[in-house]
């Protein structure tokens, strides 16, 4: 029952910029929904009048159309002082939500996908890191990745190595830390949080907790969203639509320590909602 | 599934990449530097990314999402998050049968390409997509007039348009979508030809209001 399994996930819906232009018809996990402002007391209801239970988190509206829904996954980091919270806007993307958030998890493409920004030929070499599914937290972690990147930042001057760390604290949320060009001791914090309108349509929202108190709002969305949109092109071009989780389908090398967690803990949960598997 | 027409060979120049299809297979047709043309499954055999979003490298077609390099032969030779690595040999694309013939690239995927004989000499013109039936196709080119006449049926797919031969190939991509390679006499004149290629979007509009209206 893999909607069953999902509908117990909190999701997010809506974010407080979407919802000053009006009411947003939206969908999730095949529901049609209608969300109300203002953000601060938004109501979330289906089209028979249904209310969902509401929760404002991380810039984002998040509701839950499951009978017993699992709480929210924390990121700590969003409450640290002078970190600025930026929402990046939503990216509609005609995809799997798990191949979103895999597409997150993966380094070897940014010299080919994004060219000159996270990466840039002859640097595509992908060292060995460390990736594991932590059994205390039960979490998909990937440590120890390091990059060269031309322009890893808004905030960046130049090519720097980036060192990278990766979460996956549900099926279609995933966190990256990362080097702060303007503070090298400290992390960014990047996420994106996927809303599965289906199995195979997805609006993605990335949002940021940065130490850049100098880039005005507009540029640093703006640089997410660029990244995003070159993203977009390469998932809505992959097949089959949904993740297949039988590694034989899927080659993968070293590089793809993290995708083979993450595709072994989905299993594991039975998290099969944008999956493929033997049962669909 | 016979082989089928999926474009002209002078529209695949080296180092260029395009997407077919045959019986509903998604299908890459790359062509490499030194001339030679490659028919695969779409797919990449990493993640899954259409290849024909690829790019051209020496002889070798590189996958757009992680560069991954597959030679002529569909197998694997490089991948550039692992540049020391020598990719095993169960790193490989699912070929096809591809051929030319006449200017014309014939793809078949489950043999290999055997070209539709021609019974007379003939030129490319051009390739095009109706979005109608094969059959829609047809009937349309029997009800198009060409410079005030109208295409006469001469046998074996070909039509005579005065005295212009012209032999239209199908492939059907759907039950309402055909590709439609187009030949002619050759020797023509440019401005024939380019009278002939206006000719082929007269066709398709007729098959298309036709079509859509009959069915």
């Amino acid at each position: 029952m893999s909607l069953h399994y999902a509908s117990n996930d909190w999701y997010p819906v809506a974010d407080a910029a979407c919802l000053a232009r009006g009411p947003r018809k939206t969908r999730l996990l095949g529901t049609d929904l209608e969300v109300l402002g203002p953000f601060d007391h938004p109501v979330v209801t289906d089209m028979g009048g249904r209310c969902f239970p509401v929760q404002v988190r991380y810039n984002h509206l998040w509701t839950t159309i499951g009978d017993d829904p699992r709480p929210l996954f924390d990121i700590p980091e969003a409450d640290e002082p002078g970190r600025r919270h930026v929402p990046c806007g939503v990216v509609r993307v005609k995809c799997s939500p798990l191949r979103a958030v895999e597409n997150f998890l993966d380094i070897a493409h940014f010299p080919f996908v994004h060219t000159g920004i996270l990466g840039a030929e002859p640097h595509t070499e992908v060292a060995a890191y460390k990736a594991e599914i932590r059994e205390d937290v039960d979490e998909v972690w990937a440590t120890n990745i390091s990059f060269y990147q031309p322009q890893a930042a808004k905030s960046a001057a130049g090519g720097i190595t980036t060192r990278y760390e990766y979460r996956v604290p549900a099926p279609t949320a995933a966190v990256l830390y990362k080097t702060c060009p303007p503070r090298p001791e400290a992390m960014d914090v990047i996420a994106i949080f996927v809303q599965p309108r289906s199995e195979t349509d997805c609006d993605v929202w990335p949002w940021m907790a940065l130490y850049d108190d100098t880039t005005n709002f507009a540029d640093l969305a703006q640089f997410q969203q660029e990244i995003f949109l070159q993203d977009r092109s390469i998932l809505e071009n992959q097949r089959p639509v949904k993740l297949p989780l039988d590694p034989k389908l899927e080659i993968p090398t070293r590089a793809d320590m993290t995708s083979i967690a993450y595709r072994r803990w989905l299993k594991r949960r039975g998290a099969y909602y944008g999956a493929l598997t033997d049962q669909t | 599934m016979p082989s089928m027409p999926v474009g002209l060979s002078r529209d695949l120049p080296p180092k260029r990449v395009m997407r077919a299809s045959v019986g509903g297979q998604d299908i890459v047709v790359w062509r490499a530097s030194n001339g030679d043309i490659a028919a695969w499954d779409n797919r990449c055999p990493h993640r899954g990314m259409a290849l024909s979003h690829g790019f051209v490298r020496g002889n070798a077609l590189a996958c757009l999402y992680h560069g991954w390099h597959y030679e002529q032969s569909g197998r694997c030779s490089y991948i550039p998050a692992h540049p020391d690595l020598d990719p095993p040999a169960t790193i490989h694309t699912t070929r096809f049968g591809v051929t030319e013939r006449d200017g014309v690239i014939w793809v078949d995927t489950t043999d290999t390409a055997k070209p539709g004989m021609l019974t007379e000499p003939l030129d490319p013109l051009r390739s095009l997509i109706a979005e109608v039936s094969e059959a829609a196709v047809e009937a349309a080119c029997h009800s198009t007039p060409f410079e005030g006449e109208m295409p006469q049926p001469s046998g074996s797919g070909l039509y005579a348009l005065g005295t212009i031969r012209l032999a239209l190939l199908t492939n059907p991509l759907g039950p309402n979508r055909t590709q439609v390679t187009v030949l002619t006499s050759p020797g023509l004149s440019l401005q024939t030809r380019l009278a002939l290629s206006r000719w082929c979007e007269t066709l398709r509009r007729n098959a298309e209001a036709t079509g859509t209206g009959g069915a």
